[in-house]
């Protein structure tokens, strides 16, 4: 259900929402309620059929729908520079760039119509990127992916080479041989360069992997295939070896190997894939928790760096601009001013490796001290907003561990901190009179800009 | 005469006493005063409160909720879920929602009640809708996007779909309570403070039936 499947699969899993809505309570999704699923599917198939849903934006423009639910990301000019978009990995597409990864087409070429439609309709398993199917209705998906198309001039001048149509349906039904002979193709390749010996980056020389615009995008870990951004059916990891991902390292393998060497490439890759934890028995799942933290172990930059992106240090640790965008450049150089009505005003610190105005001068303890338990430096305390360590002291030592291996990694940019500006006794005191006494509203406030010495946003 | 004079001198102290009494009151009375950090653990409590994972009998679920609490705890979702009031956040009522935050341009929001509750909880929505939200920020609702900084979906979305799963099925174990929280509302501006990009409340939003 979760990575992406087949058309039919897919409308199922759209009919049990649909169901969901009207059900009521559920677990987390089993096999047993996929078929509990599909079952209700096939006797209500035409009534599903009916209650498509509305498009709220039906008779909209596509320039307003898009404004509505793509801007987040991609941004108001198509480039991919939404506000969201610097935490996001991987990064939102450019459509200025006009690289799109899910084709059907030449390597290098722009995707057909129904590429776009297609990744409208179903998401991108392992990003951000939804399905709509369920919020727009075809024709607004269509006129949304004629309007992407606006951004970059290079569809009114080029059109899209499709791949032979024998070309584009060539995979079977893998056989146990396929999966051996495919293993050959992954070495005479030299898959393992990048995606490691074993698919999930053991071993791998090319560690360092960027996209085209030069932002690190890791190999994908070809043990999880509910992550392959188009699919992990044959025909869809087939389809990425014989027309590459455009704006990324992945190449198309057409000059190298034939078809019959990718589809067996294809059953070899899909071969390696390992149950996710929601397929798990209760030992394998907590096998599987132990693994993984002996990798953290092994790996504190890469546990830190996960539990770092996924917290939000960066909500606060970087500045805004007035629109409420992050500044792209500025991760992690603090300088958020917040202010606490009636205790006074905060700004988020530069935790970057800086040695004068970040954490570059700070020791690990002092590091870990301020993350759990809000002591600063000089020793004085945090209150418990606007930095929430009362919840970071939950951490795991390992975790705080890793988190402050990986905040050591972050290049410097000075960028000088104030210190709180506290308020006087006197707002102070009557501050907290409003509030507790008169039960007044007493706002947390957020400004935009970088308080901090580098000031320019 | 002389009885007067002590009752007015032991008036006067006591009015005085009363005075510095009231605002040392003021003064320290949490969550304003610092707490000694050794012993603030007020959202892992509440969540142990809250929640009792051992009381799961499938093993799987268990770990899975298990994982899933380590990160919601950490991540300080109950930050913003716990319903506010005068005294900071009412853990009692752990994840109920209705903490109020306006953000300049893009509306008032308030936040969602997580528990179990079938009419203004997240027990009316399904598996694929809190997913949803948690890895694209598409709520259920017509596909409206939350503003990332009311909801902090876009760091959310960088867990694993594994760990995100996990989130889900501890969120699955909360227990119920009837809040029923106000939809997002499009107020393009902010009330009381122009200069600011985002305010916060310390009013619960919600109300209860």
């Amino acid at each position: 259900m979760r990575a992406r499947e087949s058309v039919a699969v897919r409308r199922v899993d759209k009919v049990g929402d649909l169901l969901d809505r009207t059900g009521g309570g559920h677990g987390v999704t089993s096999s047993s309620s996929v078929i509990f699923r599909f079952v209700l599917a096939v006797l209500l198939i035409s009534g599903a059929a009916s209650a498509q849903t509305p498009s709220a934006a039906g008779s909209a423009s596509a320039k307003a729908i898009y404004e509505q639910h793509c801007v987040q990301c991609h941004g108001l000019d198509g480039r991919g520079n939404g506000a969201a978009a610097p935490v996001l990995v991987p990064r939102p597409r450019d459509f200025a760039a006009a690289q799109f990864k899910l084709r059907t087409t030449e390597t290098g070429s722009l995707p057909t119509d129904d590429d776009l439609i297609r990744t409208i309709t179903y998401g991108v398993p392992g990003t951000s990127m939804p399905g709509w199917q369920k919020f727009l209705s075809t024709a607004d998906i269509d006129s949304v992916a004629n309007y992407i198309k606006t951004f970059s001039p290079r569809f009114a001048a080029e059109r899209p080479q499709s791949i032979p149509a024998v070309a584009a349906s060539v995979p079977g039904a893998p056989a146990a041989n396929t999966v051996a002979a495919g293993k050959a193709v992954y070495e005479k390749l030299r898959c393992a360069a990048c995606h490691g010996t074993d698919g999930k980056g053991t071993g791998a020389i090319a560690t360092d992997l960027k996209d085209d615009a030069g932002r690190p995008l890791p190999a994908t870990n070809l043990t999880e295939p509910w992550t392959f951004r188009g699919g992990a059916t044959p025909q869809d990891v087939y389809l990425r070896f014989r027309t590459g991902m455009n704006g990324t390292p992945m190449p198309s393998f057409v000059d190298a190997a034939n078809q019959t060497e990718l589809r067996n490439l294809a059953a070899y890759v899909l071969s390696l894939g390992r149950k996710p934890v929601w397929d798990m028995t209760a030992e394998e799942v907590k096998a599987f928790y132990q693994a993984q933290a002996a990798e953290a172990a092994r790996d504190p930059v890469r546990r830190g760096r996960y539990v770092v992106s996924t917290v939000g240090c960066s909500f606060c640790h970087t500045p805004v601009r007035d629109d409420g965008s992050l500044v792209d450049g500025m991760l992690f150089a603090g300088g958020q001013k917040w202010g606490a009505v009636p205790f006074g005003d905060f700004v988020s610190y530069n935790l970057t490796s800086d040695k004068d105005t970040g954490l570059g001068g700070w020791t690990d303890d002092q590091i870990k001290a301020a993350v759990t338990k809000g002591i600063r430096p000089d020793g004085s305390r945090m209150l418990p907003f606007p930095m929430p360590w009362p919840s970071y002291a939950s951490l795991t030592p390992s975790d705080l561990t890793a988190i402050v291996a990986y905040l050591r990694t972050i290049p410097p940019i000075s960028n000088r901190i104030p210190a709180p500006s506290r308020s006087n006794i006197v707002s102070y005191l009557w501050g907290k009179f409003q509030l507790l006494i008169l039960k007044k509203d007493m706002p947390l406030l957020a400004y935009p800009g970088n308080a901090g010495s580098a000031g320019g946003v | 005469m002389k009885v007067r004079r002590v009752v007015k001198w032991t008036l006067g102290v006591v009015l005085v006493l009363a005075v510095v009494g009231f605002l040392a009151f003021l003064y320290f009375i949490p969550p304003f005063t610092l707490m000694a950090p050794e012993t603030f653990s007020g959202p892992e409590i509440a969540a142990a409160n809250a929640v009792k994972l051992e009381a799961i009998t499938d093993p799987k679920t268990r770990a899975l909720a298990e994982r899933g609490k380590y990160i919601v705890v950490a991540t300080g979702c109950v930050d913003c879920h716990a319903p506010p009031s005068a005294a900071g956040p009412d853990f009692a009522r752990y994840m109920a929602g209705g903490l109020k935050n306006a953000v300049r341009g893009h509306g008032t929001f308030v936040s969602a009640n997580l528990t179990a509750d079938r009419e203004s909880g997240l027990g009316r929505r399904t598996d694929e809708d809190v997913l949803r939200v948690l890895r694209s920020g598409v709520s259920a609702d017509g596909g409206r996007l939350f503003w990332y900084r009311a909801m902090p979906w876009a760091w959310f979305a960088n867990w694993t779909e594994e760990d995100r799963v996990a989130v889900l099925t501890y969120l699955r174990q909360i227990p119920a309570i009837a809040h029923k929280i106000p939809p997002a509302t499009a107020e393009a501006t902010i009330t009381w403070d122009p200069t600011a990009l985002e305010e916060g409340s310390t009013v619960d939003a919600g109300t209860t039936p």
